[in-house]
């Protein structure tokens, strides 16, 4: 049977020419680019010409404010620690309640030592009131952290707008965005419409890179402690021997996201596609995030009345392969935090499954899906005790509520 | 991680979805006994109706003799009442006889379940005696009589220990016996109790507390709560001064924003934080490319001249 993967938010297959890039510094150019031999000056070199491929990619100008890291997660905790260790006396921090655990947690973790955060709520869309924002910020604020793509519903937050908004009121406050979903999928200039932005992070895996290697942009002059210390790499900011070979992926990826850009409206007619043929064919079925700019390769839907482990079960047994933000899938008892900050109803929140496409995906693979999803949420709604299978609505005995 | 399924709940699963021959996913139509656990806010709930071959003389020894259940929930959900319908089914049980089997019992007929995952069974254990409490009240046998006691139908009752997945006391020291759980984790797994919020876990009152009362432990094993100092998001910030909010206010409405509405414009105030004096630029303003030059020349200069030199607009 052959894959149909659809979970690019999730992870994404490794580019052919990325791997490429990469094999040599695993075989004949395995040298530790710190060594003063001339061996190892490919591998020095190569570093810096990442730098440089992925600075340009992000018109970010001066490559040194590109640091590699090993993930998206681990650029967020640096972010995050390493301006709240060069800042110690400002105590307040302002994100949002559907970031991603690698800046919620970390911001949940720096409320129980000390700091006031402020956890700006969403709409049912999705989408963050500006005013709200505004009203949270203050002069003693250290942080703001607010990612640009959300990683399950795709809803996409105007990072252009708040960046100016705190730069224009409050030069001194930090502006971090996680735009590990969105890099190689939205524009980002960050001499242009970031120009406002300090921190950025994101990670290769989500960009047919690998997984293991990540990048924080931090602007020239951003007070930023390192969070590994022990060596002089990265210029000091980050310790420990580079991941040449990942490194060179990570360039390469860069390279080939910015080559590729134009593909884009392509996914997001695919996932156009499959949104229209799912909503017509499949009733009671809510597309989460349709209020609200949403990235072009995600499509968020909540099917009343069933749960999602069920819908992936079924899905992976077609070679399917999805995911959702139902509790079961997760090993919490909890639907997701996102899907529970936008409200999506209860006979929904359980339900939900996320289709994620990349450049890679083909129409057969979206018409492949199309054809089955309604078969599965028909079986499933077939052994819901809410669901009325002869007249095709929800049941009017509704059960316990 | 995908879940580690046997076998069997992944056969049991996809055959009752797909309606094979002997596969128990339905509602039986004006059934003996009739009993639901679970809800759909909570993420699991079954209904679950069973046939009895009457008995004329004596309903007690009545035969359950078919099984049917409808379930919201994940694989394992499906596949617990699958597995529970077929135990009821093969063994020729009197519905009294119907309540010895266990949750223990639906996880070994499913050649084990994930330690995540035990709730599942509960659940189909106690659908299972909700259907037998109705199923001896059609038939009018006093279980109490009997010496059958059934618990759970009285327990609905009680003080809720987890609000999250709305879980009493009664219910919650009963099962922590019957099942043996010695943990927070361990109820966890099997109740859903306290996988929420986790507030209930070290409360007063809460899941450890319950937990040693039930296994007698004289000293509560206590751990560090996650104790949350986060504020609410509706942080508010300084207030402005009441009369300096009121000034803005009357200069934008008598200068500013008749200016505007001639152009097919118009502003609106959105916050004022000291100096800083937020609004939003409406109607044509909004759109224009001039938006820039309309905020600094119209908007800011009125208020600085009306009010305040130090005041700074800021477009939303």
């Amino acid at each position: 049977m052959k894959t149909i993967y659809v979970d690019n938010n999730a992870t994404t297959s490794v580019a052919p020419e990325v791997y490429e890039a990469m094999v040599p510094f695993l075989t004949e150019d395995y040298f530790n680019p710190s060594s003063m031999y001339e061996a190892s000056r490919t591998a020095a070199d190569t570093i810096e010409e990442a730098r440089k491929t992925v600075s340009k990619s992000l018109r970010a100008g001066n490559p040194k404010q590109i640091l590699f890291t090993s993930c998206a997660s681990e650029s967020n905790n640096t972010a995050i620690f390493g301006v709240a260790k060069a800042n110690p006396k400002k105590k307040h921090i302002v994100t949002t309640a559907v970031e991603h655990p690698a800046v919620l947690d970390v911001c949940k973790d720096m409320a129980r030592s000390g700091y006031e955060v402020t956890f700006l709520p969403v709409d049912s869309s999705g989408n963050l009131d500006v005013v709200n924002f505004v009203r949270a910020i203050r002069p003693d604020t250290l942080l703001v952290t607010i990612m640009h793509a959300n990683n399950e519903t795709g809803v996409v937050f105007p990072i252009e707008n708040l960046s100016r908004l705190v730069k224009e009121t409050h030069p001194e406050i930090v502006f971090h965005t996680d735009a590990t979903q969105s890099v190689g999928k939205l524009p980002i200039d960050l001499s242009g419409n970031f120009k406002h932005v300090d921190l950025l992070s994101f990670s290769g895996h989500k960009m047919h890179a690998p997984k293991g290697v990540g990048a924080l942009f931090i602007r020239k002059g951003t007070p930023c402690r390192p969070l590994l210390i022990g060596g002089h790499q990265e210029g000091g900011r980050r310790a420990g021997t580079e991941n040449v070979a990942f490194i060179a992926g990570l360039a390469k990826a860069c390279e080939l996201a910015q080559k590729h850009i134009g593909d884009e409206e392509r996914v997001a007619a695919l996932r156009d596609r499959l949104e229209n043929a799912l909503v017509e064919k499949v009733p009671y079925l809510e597309v989460n995030g349709a209020g609200a700019p949403r990235l072009p390769n995600t499509l968020n839907i909540a099917a009343h009345y069933i749960e999602g482990e069920g819908i992936l079960h079924e899905l992976s047994e077609h070679g399917i392969c999805a995911s959702s933000g139902s509790a079961c899938t997760s090993g919490s008892l909890e639907p997701s935090h996102v899907m529970q900050a936008m409200g999506v109803p209860f006979t929904a929140m359980h339900g939900s499954v996320r289709f994620s496409l990349s450049r890679y995906t083909t129409e057969e693979e979206v018409d492949q899906i199309i054809e089955v999803f309604p078969h599965i949420v028909e079986g499933l709604r077939k052994a819901s005790p809410y669901w009325d299978s002869v007249n095709n609505k929800p049941r009017e005995d509704g059960l316990m509520a | 991680m995908p879940w580690e399924y046997s076998e069997k709940t992944k056969t049991l699963f996809m055959d009752a979805i797909h309606g094979k021959p002997g596969t128990h996913l339905g509602e039986i139509e004006d059934p003996d006994g009739m009993g639901e656990h679970g809800s759909i806010a909570c993420g699991d709930a079954m209904r679950f109706t069973f046939r009895v071959e009457k008995d004329e003389n004596d309903p007690t020894k009545d035969v359950i003799t078919e099984a049917k259940y409808l379930t919201f929930g994940c694989t394992s959900a499906i596949a617990s009442s699958e597995a529970l319908c077929s135990l009821i089914e093969k063994g020729s049980y009197t519905p009294i006889d119907a309540l010895k089997i266990t949750n223990k019992d639906i996880v070994d007929y499913l050649e084990g379940l994930p330690a995540q995952k035990i709730h599942c069974s509960v659940m189909g254990a106690e659908a299972l005696e909700a259907a037998v409490f109705d199923w001896a009240k059609r038939r009018g046998v006093n279980l109490s009589e009997l010496g059958v006691e059934l618990p759970a139908v009285e327990e609905q009752e009680g003080r809720i220990v987890c609000e999250c997945f709305s879980i009493t006391e009664p219910y919650l020291k009963r099962k922590i016996q019957e099942l043996e759980l010695k943990t927070i984790p361990e109820v966890t797994d099997a109740l859903k109790a306290g996988g929420g919020c986790s507030s209930c876990h070290h409360a007063p009152g809460g899941l450890q507390d319950v937990i040693n009362e039930v296994w007698g432990t004289e000293e509560a094993v206590q751990v560090a709560t996650e104790a949350s100092t986060a504020t609410a998001s509706d942080e508010k910030a300084p207030a402005s001064p009441y009369q300096f909010g009121k000034s803005v206010e009357k200069a934008l409405n008598d200068y500013v924003r008749p200016m505007l509405q001639a152009d097919g414009g118009d502003v609106e105030l959105v916050d004022i934080k000291d100096y800083l004096v937020y609004v939003r630029l409406r109607g044509a303003c909004a759109s224009c490319v001039g938006a820039e030059a309309t905020l600094r020349s119209m908007v800011e200069l009125n208020l600085k001249n009306q009010v305040d030199q130090r005041i700074r607009a800021i477009a939303v």
